[in-house]
């Protein structure tokens, strides 16, 4: 009797760590799956879905040079699109970005940005732009919200959930990385490099 | 990494016990050691998140799992409520606000909302269950001063003030936890008739509004709970600049508005529509009783309701007559027929709104309106294109022949306009008003400015002053773009621009409203309106003193206050001029009046925007302000020197308990882009999944473990 309660109990427990696993391995997945589309969407320079049955699509790809990682950034900061990739809104179609990312898959990279910590962001017309980290803050979503116009037309902002390693997913701590665009030269090797190895 | 590990041994030893029973000793105690160990490595992994969790401040108690997330937001519920009866040509309507207090907390409740752009509030009850108290008109300072006494000795009021013609900021003081306390708003407007259509707007929420100028202080770029930074041009910007979030950041259930609407039009009503919400009317007779056909309605776009009269029944005259006080007010309207249209070469300077508060759906309805109006072209006119957002720009330096290479190239130019950026209106407005106004070549032309935006902006009062400044001999007409524009703006820049102003609701309601504009600006406009009302009404109370000029379709409309009305009697002459020199005359005969409802607070209001209108720049001299504050307060409106107050006489919050204060958001509106947002869920499942199922499995495990351990001891 207990014998039987007890494999149920480690099946259960079985299918909740598959469950667990499954959100990182479909945020790992999704994103080898969503280059296709992001080269499609360059290429044609239409809005380009990566599965039929998808609600959001790649509008950007967001690269951390320094620690050698980059991600396709989907359209919304919706559930639906955060839970494949980062997710960008914006005001206007050249004003300031805000990218909002799961701490458990994609943006767990953040925590070790500092001021200064080099950024890129490819849009769709291919150009890689380069941004650098100015400021880091933890901020209470219930106290404060977001005005992407105070951020002027060169700011990017990275928003995750913090502290990193906590269990609650209703958190009310963001962590919030605000970037601005730089425009010296001095990146610019950089950005070339990538633009080959990305094409 | 660590299950990886940790799961095949905790679950080896269970399956191949019964078969091997020769191992069955030996197998267990080591798979025991290793499990003790694993299981003790993973209480470390997963102690340390439990304890981050039970750390994150203001959550108090560690929660798993909460039905809607919203748990934590101590958030006050808005629901609202309006009942609408029109009489004639005045809507009356009666505002409820709810704000329900879900938190544990006391709370402050404070909204700042739009009212219809020629508003009169009269009337504030606050009801806090069976409690009713009437609020009372005093002057903003002191209605201030009292809310704020009640507020801190605990005791439960509410308050009303104006911020623009257009927006009001209701407060709230004291609402116990759990409960919801209502404020009734009364207030009036006037329903627009043209062209043989009555139409009545409700906004719903507003555009967020750009504050040009510098920041008076320094401080952090980021929205502070809820208000943006007074700048050097709009010193009240924290007043006026409520957080705009989409439906999904507000609470389930609110900001939901129900409304109700009864026609007593004084004639029968053809039909009723709704270019905004589709709509359920009832016909009583002449009564017609609407309600949207969904039921409650989000606040996220303004309502618009447009009935006829029947075929042939559109009225060419209407007088109504109130008595108040003694003192006799009177209404009247006046439709001028038909005229002959006779065209003469227009110049026709189309103005865009190209900021960032027009992305999305507005900027859309903005560039069909602005094809359109390319359309209406004729080979002799001449145009010019102008956008205008941080920066303004111009497609020609000067207005050229409207050729076909010169529209082709402006459809071009229009389709490729993209929306982003401030809203630095000033310069667009010298663009279009200055720029080549003097030219003798063009003086044979009539000059003419179509203005497309939402009116997203906070320096109102100078824009309008610097049309009245710079206007000459154009004409400037706006057009209202988007789901919650500012009409208090179109409705002004195109009084001061002698012009007239219509509104797009959405893409698929472009062509209607404009088509009427477009035609109202190739008609001939009458000038020169002047009406002589019988003895006993002095020219000084007849409003407005100076009829603007009427377009195709537009009536007359003054409002008089005889102060002895009893033996008022005689004909209201009106007469005006139209550019081939005719003239037009009518006269109405007073003893045809109807009663009439609420006539002196629209003359009332009337009075004030005429008294208001001689300080455009912001200074209002202390005679005006004690005038306009004595009107008021006799009438009970609220206005920008007065407003309405609350008090309830005992206390209700124990004074060893906090007062919170909950800015209310209002809705982002429908199809815009959100400029500003809510920070959004960025956490999954995922560590609570792989915790709770890692903790299961060793558990399990252990059981496992022991229960083998008492059977081998048994055996």
């Amino acid at each position: 009797m207990s014998g039987r309660w007890l494999t149920v109990v480690a099946l259960a427990s079985l299918m909740l760590v598959v469950a667990g696993l499954w959100i990182p391995a479909k945020a790992m997945l999704a994103q080898e799956l969503l280059e296709m589309a992001w080269s499609e969407s360059r290429a044609r320079q239409t809005d380009a879905k990566p599965w039929p049955w998808a609600d959001t699509w790649p509008v950007a790809r967001l690269a951390l040079p320094d620690e050698d990682l980059s991600w396709i950034v989907l359209d919304g900061v919706h559930g639906e699109s955060l839970a494949f990739g980062p997710g960008l809104v914006r005001t206007g179609d050249h004003g300031p970005v805000m990218i909002a990312g799961h701490r458990d898959t994609h943006f767990r990279a953040l925590e070790a940005m500092a001021a200064g910590t080099r950024l890129q962001l490819q849009q769709r017309d291919g150009q890689w732009q380069d941004y650098q980290v100015a400021s880091i803050r933890i901020v209470d979503s219930r106290q404060e919200g977001v005005d992407l116009n105070a951020l002027g037309p060169d700011g990017l902002l990275l928003v995750t959930c913090y502290p990193f390693d906590s269990l609650n997913t209703n958190g009310p701590l963001r962590y919030v990385v605000e970037a601005q665009r730089v425009t010296t030269a001095v990146p610019e090797v950089a950005s070339v490099a990538h633009a080959v190895t990305d094409s | 990494m660590l299950l990886a590990v940790s799961i095949p041994p905790a679950r080896v030893p269970a399956r191949p016990a019964k078969p091997l029973q020769p191992r069955r000793r030996r197998l267990p105690r080591w798979s025991e050691g290793v499990g003790l160990w694993l299981s003790m490595a993973l209480l470390l992994f997963v102690q340390p998140l439990f304890a981050d969790a039970s750390e994150a401040p203001g959550t108090g108690a560690f929660h798993f799992i909460d039905g809607q997330g919203q748990w934590q937001q101590p958030a006050t519920l808005l629901t609202t409520d309006y009942q609408v009866t029109v009489s004639g040509l005045i809507a009356d309507t009666r505002l409820v606000q709810k704000f329900a207090n879900t938190s544990q907390q006391w709370q402050e409740g404070v909204f700042v909302f739009p009212l219809p752009e020629d508003a009169s509030v009269y009337g504030l009850t606050m009801i806090a269950g069976e409690r009713v108290i009437e609020g009372e008109i005093h002057t903003r300072q002191e209605a201030k001063r009292q809310y704020q006494q009640a507020r801190d000795e605990g005791r439960q009021a509410a308050t009303v003030e104006q911020q623009r013609p257009n927006l009001f900021t209701t407060r709230l003081a004291n609402i116990p936890p759990g409960e919801a306390v209502s404020v009734e708003l009364r207030y009036q407007q006037a329903v627009r008739y043209q062209s043989g259509e009555f139409e009545l707007r409700l906004p719903t929420t507003l555009t967020p509004r750009y504050m040009p100028g510098k920041p008076l202080t320094e401080q952090s770029t980021q929205w502070q709970q809820g208000w943006a930074t007074a700048t050097t041009e709009v010193p009240d910007a924290d007043q006026i600049s409520p957080f705009t979030v989409s439906q999904n950041d507000v609470p389930a259930g609110s900001h939901q508005a129900s409304v109700r609407l009864t026609l007593n039009a004084g004639l029968p009503i053809g039909n009723v529509t709704s270019p905004s919400h589709g709509l359920n009317s009832t016909w009583n007779g002449d009564q017609v009783v609407v309600a949207p056909t969904q039921g409650a309605i989000a606040m996220d776009r303004d309502l618009v309701v447009r009935w006829t009269p029947v075929r042939g029944q559109a009225p060419a005259a209407a007088l109504f007559r109130e008595h108040w006080q003694g003192e006799e007010y009177l209404l009247a309207m006046l439709v001028p027929g038909q005229q002959q249209a006779r065209s003469l070469p227009r110049e026709l300077v189309f103005v865009i709104d190209t900021s960032g508060s027009m992305a999305g759906e507005s900027i859309r309805q903005a560039k069909a309106s602005l094809l359109r109006g390319l359309d209406t072209l004729q080979p002799e006119d001449r145009f010019n294109v102008i956008q205008f957002n941080s920066q303004t720009q111009a497609l020609h330096m000067a207005s050229v022949p409207a050729s076909a290479t010169n529209l082709a190239r402006a459809r071009r130019y229009v389709q490729d306009l993209h929306a982003d950026g401030g809203t630095e209106m000033a310069p667009a407005l010298d663009a279009a008003l200055l720029a080549d106004a003097d030219d003798e070549d063009r003086s044979g032309y009539v000059r003419q400015v179509v203005f497309m935006t939402d009116g997203a902006v906070g320096n109102e009062a100078a824009l309008f002053s610097q049309i009245q400044r710079q206007l000459g001999r154009s004409r400037l007409f706006t057009v209202a773009i988007g789901s919650a524009p500012n009409m208090h703006f179109m409705r002004e820049a195109a009084r001061f621009g002698r012009g007239t102003y219509t509104a797009i609701s959405d893409l698929a309601d472009v062509s209607g409203p404009l088509d009427t504009l477009f035609a109202k600006m190739q008609a001939p406009v009458m000038t020169d309106i002047a009406s002589q009302w019988p003895d006993g009404v002095s020219e000084q109370e007849a409003l407005p003193q100076r009829p603007g000029d009427l377009f195709l379709g537009e009536p007359l409309i003054q409002v008089v206050r005889a102060s002895d009305g009893e033996g008022l009697e005689g004909t209201l002459e009106a007469s005006g001029r139209l550019p081939d020199g005719t003239r037009w005359q009518q006269s109405l005969d007073l003893v045809q009046a109807a009663p009439g409802q609420g006539l002196h607070r629209y003359w009332a209001a009337e009075k004030i925007d005429s008294l208001m209108d001689q300080s455009l720049s912001g200074q209002v001299g202390s005679e005006i302000r004690d005038q306009v504050t004595e009107l008021a307060l006799a009438h009970r409106l609220v206005t920008r020197f007065t407003s309405f107050v609350a008090v309830d006489r005992t206390p209700v919050r124990p004074m060893n308990q906090a007062l919170a204060k909950d800015q209310v958001p209002t809705l982002l509106p429908d199809g815009s882009q959100p400029g500003m947002i809510r920070y959004p869920q960025t956490a999954t499942w995922s560590p609570l999944l792989l915790t709770s199922g890692l903790l299961g499995l060793v558990l399990s495990g252990l059981a496992g473990l022991f229960r083998r351990r008492r059977a081998g001891v048994r055996s």
